[in-house]
């Protein structure tokens, strides 16, 4: 069985409108972010991913199998869509229990299966109850125990952390890291970047159904040439630090951060920079702390597809 | 990269028969059906007629006690124009449990975004409409065809070998009867419910495209002088149908084939309507 969710040219056109164009996807295991601002296309990558729409073009393989082989696909695959979609009138348990057994799964299997996915997410004590008396938080994760209970090796998730309080994030959190641990594939779409960037192994950047890049965050950053690496550099004498940067051939900007103990600097050779800095550290300045300012899911988006919306 | 200790384990345990799937929707619709004491009442309902004519059917073979009420022997006659009676009682209450039950099948999934769910298993379209359809199909099926059998053997029974041998072309007439207009009132239903959603105006809808068909057809004809309006009118279309099946001696406007090709053309339509409606993905841009 191939170890990846492959996306080969796919591309996909609601008639003339077009979803995701000339897609090219190698995902590996762990946790893969989706990232982009709406009608980017994420959506429509989860559903061409878990055969709910068929490409119009191209081809998409999860572990080998195509995706409208359904037997096969979701046996593998676990789906928690976006939207607050839930069949009227059914209790958590009910719920979990019955997609269950529509994968097949035998009654007194997919019973035990059910309570598993419910401890998982924490909701037992309102197993019993109607989920359309649940939270908005417990809605999310009842959808999450029903993407997750046959124990699906490739977990697609469209925004599971929306609508969670704090406690609730980090719960989920932990369960995509337990999963990803596994040797699972947990696809997240979000809009969250702070907790895209802590949570995501790679992330995968859309923007108008293209895909702008993918990879480990890092990696994506340093392949970004037209905009600087922005680095701050913690230090006892930032004013002396920052006029001693300028003699520096790589330095491009320089400017005393706002609380005074620190220089924040741009420069198009990071590596060469950091060098650099060994010298003027040996000169006497105590650096206290040297971190990357700009290689999280935040700066790459802005970089790469701008201000199109608000990042939450 | 993280470095994973690669300890997953998929689901090995054994998966019951693909084709049995769609009776877990048919399983959970039927439930939330019988939840309204209403329709719970109106089923019970649905088997007095029957009942009826069960008594009628012992009333023909107990020539005595009539003699002691003092009517003629003659008066019940157990023939196909019994039967077709009986069906015509009970396709009448067919149709209102459908305006009552169908629309309630459909468009709560599509209301409430739920066909992804479905579809995000080893569940197809085909097999979700199976599975919804077959909740209308058999509980029809438990008012319409079924007691019409369970009548004609127990007819047979009165009657003797003889008489169900020259008569078995009835029992065929009351399932084939029975299943068409089963067939119809379900297509229609699931294909008003998935497109127009709001469950009461899809139970309204179903009445008038039977009543105002009827009302439609009738201005047609008047309008064009013509008969043809009567393709329009799906209960024209049953009773010449059903006239066929049970050689009923009516005078109707057109054959029984053209009749049987309409109904299954709004069948295909119905399907139609209903697969361009139930489909999985949520979103388009």
């Amino acid at each position: 069985m191939n170890d990846r969710i492959v996306f080969e040219e796919v591309s996909k056109f609601y008639k003339e409108i077009l979803g995701v164009n000339r897609v090219n996807l190698s995902i590996p295991p762990g946790i893969t972010s989706l990232v982009g601002p709406n009608g980017s296309g994420k959506t429509t990558l989860m559903n061409l991913m878990t055969g709910l729409v068929k490409p119009s073009r191209g081809r998409i393989q999860v572990l080998g199998i195509n995706t409208d082989d359904a037997e096969n696909l979701f046996k593998f695959v676990g789906y928690s869509t976006q939207f607050d979609a839930f069949p009227r009138g059914l209790t958590g348990f009910q719920f979990i229990y019955s997609y269950l057994c529509l994968s097949g799964i035998s009654a007194q299997e997919a019973e035990r299966t059910a309570w598993e996915a419910i401890q998982r997410v924490n909701l037992v004590d309102a197993a019993s109850r109607k989920i359309g008396a649940y939270s908005k938080g417990m809605r999310q994760r009842i959808r999450l125990a029903q993407a997750l209970a046959h124990n699906p090796k490739v977990l697609v998730l469209d925004e599971p952390l929306n609508g969670l309080d704090p406690l609730a994030r980090a719960e989920m959190i932990a369960l995509f890291r337990a999963s990803a641990a596994q040797g699972s594939y947990v696809i997240i779409s979000s809009h969250i970047l702070h907790e895209v960037d802590v949570i995501s192994d790679q992330v995968i950047l859309l923007s108008n159904g293209y895909v702008v890049a993918e990879g480990q965050i890092q990696t994506v950053r340093n392949e970004i040439q037209e905009h600087p690496t922005q680095i701050l550099i913690r230090c006892d004498r930032p004013r002396e630090l920052a006029a001693k940067l300028f003699a520096s051939e790589y330095m491009i900007e320089a400017s005393i951060h706002n609380d005074g103990r620190g220089v924040l600097l741009k420069t198009k050779d990071a590596d060469r920079f950091y060098l650099a800095l060994n010298q003027l550290a040996l000169d006497g300045i105590q650096i206290e702390s040297i971190a990357p300012a700009d290689d999280d899911v935040l700066s790459v988006y802005e970089y790469l597809i701008g201000n199109e919306e608000v990042v939450r | 990269m993280a470095v994973y200790r690669r300890s997953y384990r998929p689901y090995s345990g054994s998966l019951t028969a693909e084709w049995s799937r769609f009776l877990v929707l048919f399983r959970y619709s039927r439930r939330n059906l019988f939840r309204s004491k209403f329709l719970t009442g109106f089923f019970v309902l649905c088997f007095f007629w029957p009942i009826i004519c069960l008594i009628m059917i012992y009333l023909a073979h107990s020539a005595s006690f009539l003699a002691k009420l003092g009517l003629p022997a003659e008066l019940i006659t157990i023939d196909n124009n019994f039967f077709l009676h009986m069906l015509t009682v009970q396709g009448v209450l067919a149709f209102l449990m459908t305006a009552f039950a169908g629309p309630g099948l459909v468009s709560p999934d599509l209301a409430n975004g739920a066909l992804p769910l479905y579809f995000c298993r080893p569940f197809s379209r085909a097999e979700y409409i199976l599975g919804k359809s077959s909740v209308l199909g058999i509980l029809l099926s438990q008012i319409t065809w079924i007691p019409g059998i369970i009548l004609f053997i127990i007819q047979c029974s009165f009657a003797g070998a003889s008489w169900a041998w020259n008569n078995l072309w009835i029992a065929s007439s009351i399932i084939l009867g029975s299943l068409i207009w089963i067939a119809i009132l379900s297509m229609l239903a699931m294909a008003l419910s998935a497109w127009v959603k709001w469950r009461v105006v899809a139970g309204a809808l179903l009445l008038a495209v039977m009543f105002f068909g009827a009302g439609f057809a009738q201005a047609i004809n008047a309008v064009l002088r013509t008969d043809v309006g009567h393709f329009f009118n799906l209960l024209y279309l049953m009773a010449v149908i059903g006239q066929s099946l049970f050689k009923g001696e009516s005078e109707l406007a057109f054959s029984a084939g053209e009749a049987w090709i309409a109904i299954l053309l709004y069948c295909a339509i119905c399907l139609w309507l209903l697969m361009r409606k139930v489909r999985a993905y949520e979103v388009v841009k």
